[in-house]
């Protein structure tokens, strides 16, 4: 399973959502998860599983398949449970813990 | 690989902030001006030409611009390095009265970093310290309280990573 998160540059605001990911893996105890981060322009719909991006450019990412929107890239309880419920859609075992 | 596991303590922030690179100001006029005091800094110590400055607002100014907004009032100026980065180096500045980003009412930002990042692996560290510094309630409570440049340099140089 692959996440790719994405921005308008893809070097900050994507850069930072995927670090904040790995840390919600990591808390979620769920490894072999692959992460990165890209500008919107250049991702394409076989990039990644789940696409996570900011609420405001989720519309021009909808074309990439599974989208994810966040309202907020360093509010952890929004990213951590959105990141399992995308673990859950996509069949990766979410061990119990937080 | 877990970037995050990657550069783990140490005083990254500290270390990218240039010295009088954190400011504090009451209100900006708008995000234009929030923009130029952020990285007046970094064009002083020439770690950024001004086209980058430029570069940004017009990245904030196209649709989809917002991207820059983190959520909790703070925003992550930047833009690509090409626009004109010399050196990867952060500015920060607090404004008490929030401004809107991209005059957008569903964007009042108080905090605004200014990122240069002079390619995507140098700024690892960095955005790896920020990325900790800002997902973190409690720092996200003692920056939304800042008063004055002394205060915002020691909200964020005072945090062990």
């Amino acid at each position: 399973m692959k996440i790719l998160t994405v921005c308008s540059t893809g070097l900050g605001s994507s850069f930072m959502t995927q670090l904040n990911i790995e840390k919600a893996l990591k808390q979620l105890g769920v490894s072999g998860v692959e992460t990165d981060h890209m500008d919107l322009g250049s991702a394409t719909p076989n990039d990644a599983d789940v696409f996570f991006m900011g609420r405001d450019i989720a519309d021009s990412g909808q074309g990439l398949g599974d989208v994810v929107a966040l309202n907020s890239l360093i509010d952890m309880n929004e990213i951590t449970e959105k990141v399992k419920a995308a673990l859950e859609r996509h069949g990766v075992q979410v061990p119990g813990k937080e | 690989m877990w970037l995050y596991e990657i550069l783990q303590g140490g005083k990254v922030l500290e270390e990218f902030l240039r010295p009088g690179a954190v400011l504090y100001e009451d209100n900006v006029e708008g995000w234009q001006q929030a923009v130029d005091e952020a990285a007046q800094p970094l064009l002083d110590a020439g770690t950024i030409r001004p086209e980058y400055v430029d570069a940004i607002k017009e990245s904030i100014a196209k649709p989809g611009g917002t991207y820059m907004d983190l959520g909790s009032g703070v925003a992550l100026a930047h833009a690509r390095p090409e626009a004109g980065v010399v050196q990867t180096s952060l500015s920060a500045l607090h404004v008490g009265q929030p401004f809107l980003l991209a005059d957008d009412p569903d964007h009042p930002i108080t905090t605004m970093f200014c990122l240069a990042a002079e390619d995507a692996n140098k700024h690892l560290s960095l955005m790896q310290a920020l990325a900790t510094f800002l997902s973190s309630e409690a720092n996200q409570e003692r920056l939304a309280k800042v008063s004055s440049s002394q205060e915002l340099e020691s909200v964020l140089t005072a945090v062990e990573q």
